[in-house]
Order: structure tokens, then sequence, then C-alpha cells
């Protein structure tokens, strides 16, 4: 007989942390476990595959049905792979009335990708998404988990140049009420001059 | 609690859902995800009503009262209450007619359409729409919606047997709550969020063997039964409320037929059987009615050929082959769900002819009369301590579904001025289940385990072993209570355990204290217990030493009728067997024992072979006159249910040429042989059955009405003497999907596949055999073509193979040297 190749459980070599994701719940609620699960996967996959779907599916007593239920309705989700730099560029109106859509115009030609798309190497995906809460430092970039507040042509050259070389770069913190609205943020002092 | 509902005065009980008493005040309040028997859970928005109620003074627990009345004083609640999610109080008033609540309505009807497709003409939910109903009612007619409406998917098959318009859904999640609450399989969610929100399915094509009620809820033309869609208008369609023939669970049907055939198969509400809901074998089997094969006129054998006569002619055939054969070598045997009143005509017939080897069949070695306290359908939602043996969700579907709701908890609601409440509030979304309360026992894995906090994997053919032992634990039990060391006379009692009945001496006495402990403990049994008398004796006794009510499920919808009005052989010598050599004719009702080429070469040799069938078959092929029969779905009649419930049985307008039931034959029999036999007619037959069951059967409520069990006596007398226990190893098990019939029904056979010859992948693997292969393999003596599926549910060393009326639930010999490959057929399994 032909044994085929399968993928192995995500969890089967992780008893320890399933263990202590399900220990958080009672046994009634067992279900509760399902976000947890969800998020180990995508964490370390960079996105849930039918695959991973049905294991936790099966971890958690539940139908493939219910746990794509729950996880299409958060967009933090993944359903199909994501490129190891996932832009996500807020546009909702604070946002959009700072130039998201300038912002998401400027990536799309110099990425060549629309929203939703990641490029071939898997190295950037683009995606619009709603308000990401961070209104007053509009507009805002995530990449992956991190915030790029303010971000203006430039600053999206340099990050874009930067993640080619597979670097993070740390993001320029800007405060709150300061009206310059490119740029780094002004050395101390000089605001009233 | 006494409340107003605009000018009505009414008194309901505490706990009532205001949508439940605007329809007892005999107002009308529009609603769309509410459902009778689901959760009520606010989701649509539409049931909007101001309700208002007195307040009480904190300081000194009076009611604050008007000064202008001196009544107390109303206090309006904010907004607009979801009437179906809101209790009722003391005092309250409910508002459904105002202005304000008017627009309420006419403001939700506006946004419920905005991405509604609007497409009523080439819908076939048109005429029948809750959606299109309330639009007209409650709305304005108007949508200030100018924009673009959302585009999705317009036909989704959501299974073989579904089809989903993705646009005309509106979100109410009756389906997927349905899932859920009901069946127990969540197979439907909602997929994605707010606008894009649409019911998707990652299982392949909903396995659950009720995926259709949700055709039935759906309030617009999202769902729709593909065997019937596009197929006609809902006004054109001539409506017949009726009860399945499929299984003896005896559902309320309503078949829909236009020109004479049969377009869909509803579910009709009874809320003592089966509530509003139905398996998928019933609601999509019925295309065999239809199919261009039916045998439409009597034909008559001349030389070897079978030629179409008329009724008179091919009467007379009969007479005169029969008038050369001795009466009491004449066989006459109708199949198990013949109505009671063909019973009446078959035993009519017998009498006649002299001969005592009357008998329905497929009929089990033990009776499927209950004993002393039969059990209802509402005595099974009711229990708290059940032990099932068998496998109701194939053998009677809605006892399944009985069962679930005995783990919700929650008794069934009593009746309102209109009907079942809208809105139960007792009912949640995912509700705690009691599996605690329910043990299962069946030789291989069942759909019903999953639900069954103990389940118990006896050997094929051991529930007479685990039955004695559990019975005999109880007396020892029993007995140990009065002993001196009671504890130690129980362990002595758990000593003599042996394991190899399939549970441990913990597990049975775990059970026996749970059934104990129970208030109304229920004992269900189907095929597996019956076909061996031991096991059925044992499992009575049990019942009455645990105090249990029992129901058993019998072979075929009326098997239990049959056997009351006594559709029998004189003496158990006489029992339906078609290998007999002792019978020199046989008249056979909707039966093919020729399927088993011993019985075909016997049956070549008889004086007179008649049949009455609705297709050809391989007895047909044999017959020296076949008379054509009509279907389950166009007989007039009535039917005895599982519980002892007679249900009226009505035709449905189907074309069938000269077709006619068991009733006929022996009227156009009479009228050859220049008798008037009784139960010539369904009237006639109707007129005996009063006599002997004190029951007008024409005067039958919709909902049927119970049938005292017989009297002791009366049973005594038709005593049946015990038939031996086959054995052999092919476990024929019970089929929710009628399998005699699956070839002439397109849609099912899809849904649900081929036959299965089901065994251990490890059976599979010595055997060679791979999923999906198409075989033919002799079981006991019928070749039977089935599509191999291993299943790790399934003990090593059985083979499971579904029931045929000529192929009864038990053990039968399998011949697996004789096994053959279909060469390059496969098809597909669930």
């Amino acid at each position: 007989m032909i044994e085929l190749q399968t993928a192995r459980p995500f969890f089967e070599d992780k008893p320890e942390l399933l263990q202590e994701i399900l220990g958080r719940y009672p046994d009634y609620g067992r279900r509760s476990a399902l976000m947890p699960l969800l998020w180990e996967v995508q964490r370390a996959e960079r996105y849930v595959s039918e695959a991973r779907i049905a294991e936790i599916a099966d971890i958690l007593d539940l139908t493939a049905t219910e746990v794509r239920g729950v996880m299409s309705f958060y967009s933090t989700y993944h359903g199909e792979p994501v490129g190891r730099y996932h832009l996500q560029v807020c546009a909702t109106l604070s946002c959009k009335l700072a130039g998201a859509d300038q912002l998401t115009d400027y990536l799309e030609d110099t990425l060549g990708l629309v929203p939703g798309e990641t490029d071939a190497e898997g190295r950037f995906s683009l995606q619009k998404v709603e308000c990401l809460g961070s209104c007053t430092t509009a507009p805002v970039l995530q990449v992956n988990d991190t915030y790029y507040e303010r971000v203006g042509r430039a600053d999206v050259d340099a990050l874009l140049a930067a993640m080619k070389e597979d670097v993070l770069p740390e993001p320029a913190r800007v405060r709150a009420g300061d009206n310059e609205r490119y740029g780094p943020a002004a050395p101390a002092g000089e605001e009233d001059a | 609690m006494k409340i107003h509902v605009n000018d009505v005065p009414l008194d309901v009980a505490p706990g009532t859902s205001v949508i439940d008493a605007v329809f007892a005040a005999g107002y009308d309040v529009p609603y769309f995800c509410s459902q009778e028997y689901m959760s009520p859970i606010g989701a649509c928005r539409m049931c909007l009503a101001r309700v208002g109620a007195p307040r009480k003074d904190r300081a000194t627990g009076e009611w604050i009262l008007d000064e202008a009345t001196g009544d107390a004083k109303i206090f309006w609640f904010p907004n607009p209450m979801a009437t179906c999610t809101t209790q009722v109080m003391e005092g309250m008033v409910v508002d459904t007619l105002s202005k304000e609540v008017k627009r309420a309505q006419n403001g939700m009807v506006e946004f419920t359409l905005v991405n509604h497709p609007l497409d009523c003409p080439t819908c076939d939910k048109g005429g029948a729409c809750e959606l299109q109903d309330r639009a007209y009612e409650y709305g304005t007619g108007e949508s200030r919606f100018v924009f673009d409406k959302r585009h999705q998917e317009k036909h989704h098959a959501l299974s073989e047997a579904i089809t989903l318009d993705r646009e005309r859904c509106i979100h109410c999640k009756r389906c997927v709550r349905y899932f859920e609450e009901v069946p127990g399989d969540e197979v439907l969610d909602f997929i994605e969020r707010g606008g894009h929100t649409y019911i998707g399915t990652l299982e392949d094509g909903l396995p659950s063997p009720f995926s259709g009620n949700i055709t039935d809820i759906c309030p617009v033309g999202a769902l729709l039964d593909s065997t019937s869609r596009f197929r006609g208008r809902n006004w054109e369609y001539h409506h017949t409320d009726t009860t399945s023939l499929d299984d003896p669970s005896g559902a309320a049907l309503r078949i829909d037929a236009r020109t004479g055939r049969i377009e869909r198969i509803k579910a009709g509400l009874n809320d003592e059987v089966n509530k509003t809901w139905i398996d998928d074998g019933t609601r999509f089997g019925h295309e065999y009615a239809d199919h261009a094969d039916r045998i439409t006129l009597p034909m008559v054998r001349k030389d070897g050929r079978l030629e179409p006569v008329a009724w008179s002619e091919a009467m007379r055939v009969v007479r005169d082959k029969l008038g050369g054969v001795d009466g009491t070598k004449v066989g006459v045997a109708i199949r198990a769900d013949a109505t009671l009143e063909e019973g009446v005509a078959a035993q009519a017939l017998a009498a006649h002819l002299g001969t005592g080897r009357l008998d329905h069949a497929p009929r089990p070695a033990a009776s499927v009369l209950p004993g002393g306290a039969p059990a209802t359908l509402r005595d099974v939602a009711t229990s708290d301590g059940l032990l099932v043996l068998g496998d109701p969700t194939h053998e009677a579907a809605i006892v399944d579904l009985r069962i679930k709701d005995a783990l919700k908890g929650v008794p069934p609601a009593d009746l309102l001025p209109h009907g079942v409440p809208i809105a139960d509030l007792r009912l949640t979304e995912r509700m705690p289940r009691k599996t605690e309360i329910l043990t299962v026992v069946a030789p291989y894995r069942t759909d019903l385990m999953k639900h069954a906090g103990r389940t118990v994997t006896p050997p094929a053919g051991g529930e007479g072993a685990l039955l004695r032992a559990l019975l005999a634990l109880a007396h020892a039990r029993t007995e140990a209570q009065g002993a001196s060391d009671p504890g130690k006379a129980a362990d002595a009692a758990l000593a003599g355990w042996d394991d190899a009945v399939g549970m441990s001496a913990a597990d049975a006495a775990a059970l026996l204290d749970a059934l104990a402990a129970a208030e109304a403990p229920v004992l269900i049994w189907g095929g597996f217990v019956s076909a061996d008398p031991d096991a059925d004796a044992a499992a009575r006794a049990l019942a009455t030493a645990v105090g249990a009510k029992t129901l058993i499920l019998g072979p075929m919808a009326n098997a239990a009728g049959l056997e009351r009005i006594g559709v029998l052989p004189s003496h158990e010598r006489y029992a339906y067997d078609p290998a007999s050599s002792e019978v020199r004719a046989w008249i056979l009702g909707d039966l093919d024992p020729a399927q088993d080429p011993t019985v075909a070469k016997r049956f070549a040799d008889l004086d007179a072979l008649i049949v009455h069938a609705a297709f050809e078959n391989a007895t047909t092929a044999l017959a020296d006159v076949v008379l054509p029969a009509v279907t389950g779905y166009e007989k007039e009649g009535s039917t005895l249910n599982a519980e002892g419930r007679l249900l009226p049985v009505r035709a449905a307008p189907v074309e069938a040429g000269a077709a006619t039931d068991f009733t006929g034959v022996v009227k156009a029999y009479g009228e050859a042989a220049g008798e008037r036999l009784e139960g010539r007619s369904v009237r006639s037959a109707r007129r005996v059955l009063k006599k002997r069951l004190d029951v007008d059967l024409a005067e039958l409520p919709d909902d049927g009405r119970l049938l005292p069990p017989a009297p002791a006596a009366a049973r005594g007398a038709r005593a049946l003497p015990a038939r031996r226990a086959a054995t052999g190893s092919a476990l024929v098990v019970p089929s929710l999907v009628r399998i005699e019939h699956l070839d002439r029904n397109p849609t099912l056979l899809r849904e649900h596949g081929g036959p299965t010859l089901r065994m251990h992948p490890s059976d599979a693997h010595a055997h060679g055999l791979t999923r999906g292969e198409v075989v033919t393999v002799p079981v006991g003596g019928i070749p039977r073509r089935l599509v191999v599926a291993p299943d790790d549910g399934v003990p090593e060393g059985t083979w499971l193979v579904p029931t045929l009326p000529d192929q009864p639930v038990g053990l039968h010999p399998l011949d697996l040297d004789a096994l053959r490959r279909e060469r390059g057929e496969t098809a597909e399994v669930a």
C-alpha cells in the first residue's frame, strides 16, 4: 500500500501549549479556546489553512464550519497566506481625510499590488482595513503588528526599502497635537518657536 | 399574568413572550427569525412593538399611580421592543397599532429589503413567502435605497438536494440555529461579518440526515429543495396533508403535486409527533413515484410474455388460476407499510380463500407491540433516563429528534390559542445538553452515539446476552437490597459480570443506577432486539424491572398496526416464507422475494404467482398476473405509528393509470368471484376496523389519536411463537433512505450515494477492497450491489448492509467468496 504523505498536525508536538490554552477555560466552555488556537496557528504560519481548521475543529469537538464561521468574522485571521510584511492601510474617515487613499494608491503603484494581493515573492501583502484607532496620527499604516503613523511618501519609500532588506525599522513616534503632517517629530522645546 | 394587548385584556402564563401574547390576543405582528420550535433571538427586529409596564415605588412597594386616572401609571420602554425576546410582566401594556409602531415596522421592512433582490417573479417561494407577505402588509412599497444592491452567488448547491441563493438571504439565522438546536449537527454557519455575511459550510454536502428542514423554515426563497426548483408556482400545487409511510414514526407530511406529479414534500405540523421536522429520506425520496416505468395497467402472462389487460380480465385469470389450487396452499403477504385498511382487505381475501398463510413482511421474530406501559413520543421527549438499543436515526428518524428534545430538558410547550408558541423563551441558543441521561447500545457506531453520555457496543447479535446480563444484575441488586449486608451483596451481584457482553460491570451498574434514579425512564429498541425473541423478552423484562415505559421501532411504517389488527398467519408454521415448498400459489403485495435466486427457482413451478407492485422487479418477471399498485403517497387509509397513534393517510393526486391499493385488488377479485368481500374499499375496511378498534378512522384528526394498548387477553390469543434468531457475518442495518427506491430517486441518490457495504478498514484491506468501489455480493441469498465504504465505527469481522423490505434487519450469512467487483465502476461515498 502506498502511504500518502500527510501534513503533521500543528499541535502534535506542542502538547504543553495545547494543554495550557485548553486549561484556561472550564470544560463546558472548551469551545472558547477556539480563538487562541487560531491565533497560535496564524502566528506560526501567517494564515490558517483548511487542514488546520479541521484540526482545531477536531480538538474542540466542533465542526470545521463553525471554526470557519468564527475565523471569518475577524479580519485578523487569514484564510490565505499573507506576505512576510502585511501592509494594512487604515481606510476609515480620519485617515481618509489625512490622505489614506493617496497612500494606498502610492503603495499599489510602487508594489504593483491591489488590496488583498500578495506579491509572488511572498514578501508584501497589501490590505485596506477599517479603523485602527489611531485617528490623531492619521494616516496610519500597520505592518504586521507595528503602527507607522503620519506616513508620507518619503516614509513609505524608506519603509519599503528597509523591508526589502528584511529590516523592520522602529516606528517614529509622533506626539499627539503636533500638526506637522509628515516627517519625524520635532525635537523637544522647538515646537513653540 | 394580566396584560393588555392594544384593547384586549389577557391573562397569560408567566414566561410567555410578548409576541405570543399579541397573537393570543388575536393581533398580528410580523416576524422572520422566530420559529415555533427554536430559540427566539431577536435577530430580524421585525416584531417591534411599543411596550410599557407599571412600576412600583422602591420606597413603599406600591404601584406608582397615574394622578389623572388613579390607575397604575404605565411607563413606556424608551424604544420599540423586539416582542419575541421580551417576556410578559404583570400589568404590561402592548401596542402594535400606533403610528410609532407602524413607522418602526415600515423602517424594518425597508431595511430588510435593502439588499434583497426582489426577484419574486422568478422565485420559487413567490406566493408563499413570508418576506413577500410581510413586505406587502407592513411595508410602504417604496425604498429610498438607490445604490447598487449586494451581489452574491445565486445558485449555490449547498448539497445535492438544497440550493442556496445568497442574494435572497435576509440573515434571520433560522437555518444556522436549526442545525445546532434540532439535530445537533452544526454544519452550517454565518461566514464573514456585517454586510458581507453569508451562510456557508465547510462540511461536504451538509452531512446531517435532517438537512432538508431548512428549506421549510427559510422565510424567503434562499434555501430551496432542488427536487422542486423551478417546477411550479405555489398556487399551482395541490396540497395533500398526510402521514409518512416511510418509517414507523408517523411524521406529518404535506405533499405538493401538480399535473399528476409529486413536485415536493414538505414537513407537516404534528406537535405530538414530528413537530415540523422530517428526515431527508422522507423529504427527497419521492421522485420514484413519478418514474416513467411505473406499472399502470394490470398484466397477464400470455405465451410467456406479460400483456396489458383490463382489471376485469386480469381478475378472471386470477380467479381461474386460484380456482385450481387447494385454498390452504395459497399464501397472501403484504408489505409492512400497507395501511390498516389494506390489512383488512388482505385478511378478507385470505379468509375467502380459506388459507391461514397470511402475513405481513418484513416482520421481525418478536412482536413490535409494546407490552404494559407503552411510551409515546412525548414520553420520550420528557424522559430523564433513556436506554436506546438500536439505531433510531435510521429506524424511525423522528424518534432521534425527540430523544434530542429530551436532552435539552425542556418539556413540550402548552398550546396557545394560536397553536404552538412562536417564541418559547425557555429555549436558547447552544443550550447545555444533558447527555448523561442517554445510553445508546448498538453493534456499530451510530449517529446518535455522538449525543449519548454512555455508549455500549455489544458484538453483532449480542443484544440478547447484554440484556439478560443487565436483567440478572437488576434482579440481583434488588435482592441485595433486602440482604443483611446490602453493600456486600451488591458487590457479589457484580462479581459474575462478563465484560464480553460489551460493557464493564461498573458501567452496567451506573446504567441501572441512572434508570432507577430517573423519574420517567424509557426503553427504546428496534430491529436488532426484535430480530431475537430472547433479546426481546429480556428487554421487556428489564423495562418492567426498572419501571420504564417502552417504545419499539418496527421495521416499516405500519408494522405495529398490521400486527395489532392481526394480519398474521393462523400458526407460526405458516409464517411468510417465500422459499416454502408447501405453498402452491402466492399473492404478494409490494414484495420482491425473487431477488433471491433460490426463491426465484421455487417460484418458477408455482401454480399461480400474483404480484401487486408499482414497478417491475425480479418477482413480477416470474408472475402470472401483475397488478398495478399505488405508492404510499397515493393511498387513502390509516396507519399506526410506533407509539400507537392512529394517523390518517391521504392520497395525493398522482397520475398512476389503473393502479390501486390492496383494497382495490380485493374489490376486483370479489367482483370476479361474485363475492362482496370485507375490505373491498377503504370505507368497507373502516367499518370492520370500527368494530375491532372502536375508532371511526374516517373521522381521525390530522394529528391522529392514540390507540389504547390492546387488552392482554387479545394479545395472548395472537401470541407469536418464538422464531430462532439468525446468524451470519453480514449485519443488515436499518436505513433512513429506502434502498429499494434509490435507483429511481436521482436527487436522493446523488445526495446519499449508493447503498454502502460498510466494514472495518482492516477488513477492507484484508479483502483488497478500496473506498468507492462497486461490488456485488450475496447477502442472505440476495445478490446486493453495494459501494465499499470502510468505516472505523464498524467492529472487525462485521459487514454492514442496508436493509431492503425483503431483507429484514439482523444477521444474515455473507458469502464473501462470491464477491464480484464491478470493473471500473466507482461511486462517491458520503
